[in-house]
């Protein structure tokens, strides 16, 4: 419980987990609260796939997610986003439940980013990629500032300035990975979700997309579903433990993987570093 | 040695397959081939063309060309937009159960004897809706044989485009008109034009249905309206070829096929270098 308190007094994004830790969160501010996930449950062809899941977000920080692959960690970030439509249970954001939001979902996924594991970019040049989130009046308007201050956000600026024209094709997979956090950030989301965002990428732009995550976190929640547990040290904030749709275990991120309290947590940091499965007697 | 065997036993098993149609192809080209002269195309006049009157007005085969691609081109006007909403629908909406059920029901009518259609559009539209023999009845009947075939292909290009791309777009908030308009038309107009041309190509083969819906032999040189009937070059063929006795009559018949598989060959061409260029995206 303490690392609850530690994250609040960070200002960093907080999670629940039972209904003790639902009512140590009570103590946080009710306006710090951008996002809160109340048993939230998801089947899929019979199989739970998220079962009573609770969580909160508070206005800014980064919370890491981690967990076996089929965690149910993904549907997590869909759900929130609104992909996923078929779950029960409460999600709020910003005090508005999700499934009544108002103007309907697409706007629901405006005001929630996510941004996929492989990096998506559509055919088109760089600025417009930036840009393709936004219709109407407002992209008929001189967007170049806009562009910029995406592109600065997500630590792309510098290397595509004068190509702004080109392709985003023919980035590089760190670049692209970069392109759709800024054309994320165009449509200014008030949460960011990323699916195992540097998975597949060299250290050099896992690196630069880390820094990106850190410098965004200190104005809006993003939650980061990563294998990588050095990331998680990395990135610090707080950290959250999945498995079988089931939220295990939750803490300050070097608290959380240095002394992990649950024994599925070990488990798994034990299997995550030797690289093999645990011994079925532990 | 068994590799050998095998090699030489699918090129015999191949072999009829293309050597078939190039024998036709052939044959139809050595007896349509001297009858294409100007009095055929109906660039001769009257006088020059007076023996061949009987056969062919002062046009030629234009009326009949014009025919056969008025009713296709009308046919897949009124199927493209139908199975552009069929196939969306599909896309969008229909749920796991509703798709495989679609997919079966359009497999099924893609399988239905165009016959068939002819007959019920002769039963609804010439007689119950009393259209009379016409160029709309034959091309609504030739809209619902291609129907299939269109929504089928239209629903594997919309297949085709990655779902992540679709995803990234609706995670940016963007509506279903926006992402049909923004992501998918750019990445599946190629194949839908494919599509488009080997529905007309499959127009231009059918003949049965618009013999009772569409068209006439003679007494018509230009429709009047939706509901004048047409001379088309498939049944103009099919008459000629019915009647005929003289041999300047079979020698037209085989020119205006010639034509037609011209016409026909031309739109599969199109849509292969379409698909071509589609599949390389």
């Amino acid at each position: 419980m303490n690392t609850i308190h530690n994250s609040a007094q960070a200002a960093t994004s907080i999670t629940s987990l039972s209904e003790k830790t639902d009512s140590q969160s009570e103590l946080l501010p009710a306006q710090n609260i951008r996002v809160q996930v109340n048993k939230l449950s998801l089947k899929r062809s019979g199989r739970l796939i998220l079962n009573k899941l609770n969580l909160r977000l508070l206005d800014c920080g980064i919370t890491s997610i981690i967990g076996p692959s089929g965690a149910g960690k993904t549907s997590l970030l869909r759900c929130v986003n609104g992909l996923d439509k078929d779950w029960k249970g409460d999600i709020t954001i910003d005090g508005i439940a999700s499934k009544r939001w108002p103007k309907g979902e697409d706007a629901l996924r405006q005001h929630i980013g996510l941004i996929g594991q492989k990096p998506t970019v559509f055919p088109c040049s760089i600025a417009n990629n930036v840009m393709f989130g936004i219709r109407g009046k407002l992209r008929k308007k001189d967007n170049s500032e806009l562009i910029e201050h995406c592109l600065k956000q997500a630590a792309l600026w510098d290397e595509v300035c004068d190509r702004l024209d080109h392709n985003a094709q023919t980035l590089s997979l760190g670049q692209q990975q970069r392109l759709c956090i800024a054309r994320a950030l165009a449509v200014k989301p008030a949460v960011l979700l990323l699916d195992e965002p540097t998975a597949s990428l060299d250290p050099r732009s896992k690196n630069k997309i880390e820094a990106s995550l850190q410098s965004l976190s200190k104005t809006m929640p993003i939650v980061v579903v990563t294998h990588d547990l050095e990331q998680v040290r990395r990135l610090g904030g707080h950290t959250l433990f999945m498995c079988d749709g089931i939220l295990i275990e939750q803490a300050n991120s070097a608290t959380l993987l240095d002394t992990p309290q649950r024994v599925e947590t070990r488990e798994f940091f034990q299997w995550s570093s030797c690289d093999c499965p645990p011994e079925e007697n532990e | 040695m068994a590799n050998r065997v095998n090699k030489i036993v699918l090129c015999l098993l191949a072999l009829p397959a293309l050597l078939v149609p190039l024998l036709c192809l052939s044959y139809l080209l050595m007896r349509g081939l001297p009858g294409l002269d100007s009095s055929f195309f109906g660039l001769s006049t009257l006088e020059q063309n007076r023996d061949g009157a009987s056969l062919s007005n002062q046009h030629g085969i234009v009326p009949q060309i014009v025919g056969s691609v008025l009713l296709s081109a009308l046919a897949c006007s009124i199927a493209m937009p139908l199975a552009l909403g069929l196939s969306l629908f599909h896309q969008l909406y229909a749920g796991r159960h509703s798709r495989s059920f679609m997919a079966h029901i359009l497999t099924t009518f893609q399988s239905i004897p165009p016959l068939v259609y002819g007959l019920c559009g002769l039963v609804v539209f010439v007689h119950l809706l009393k259209w009379g023999i016409s160029l709309a009845a034959g091309a609504i009947v030739l809209a619902m044989i291609v129907l299939p075939v269109l929504t089928l292909n239209t629903i594997h290009a919309l297949e085709r485009i990655p779902l992540a791309l679709t995803e990234s777009a609706r995670s940016l908030g963007m509506s279903a008109g926006q992402i049909i308009w923004h992501v998918w038309r750019p990445k599946a107009w190629r194949s839908l034009l494919t599509g488009l041309f080997l529905a007309l190509a499959r127009t231009l083969s059918e003949t049965a249905p618009i013999l009772f819906t569409a068209t006439v032999f003679s007494g018509v040189i230009w429709p009047d309206s939706l509901l004048s009937p047409v001379t088309s070059l498939q049944t103009h063929i099919f008459y000629l070829a019915q009647e005929a006795v003289d041999e300047r009559i079979l020698a037209h018949a085989w020119s205006s096929a010639l034509i037609l598989v011209t016409l026909v060959i031309m739109f599969s061409v199109i849509a292969h270098f379409l698909n071509r260029h589609s599949a390389k995206q």
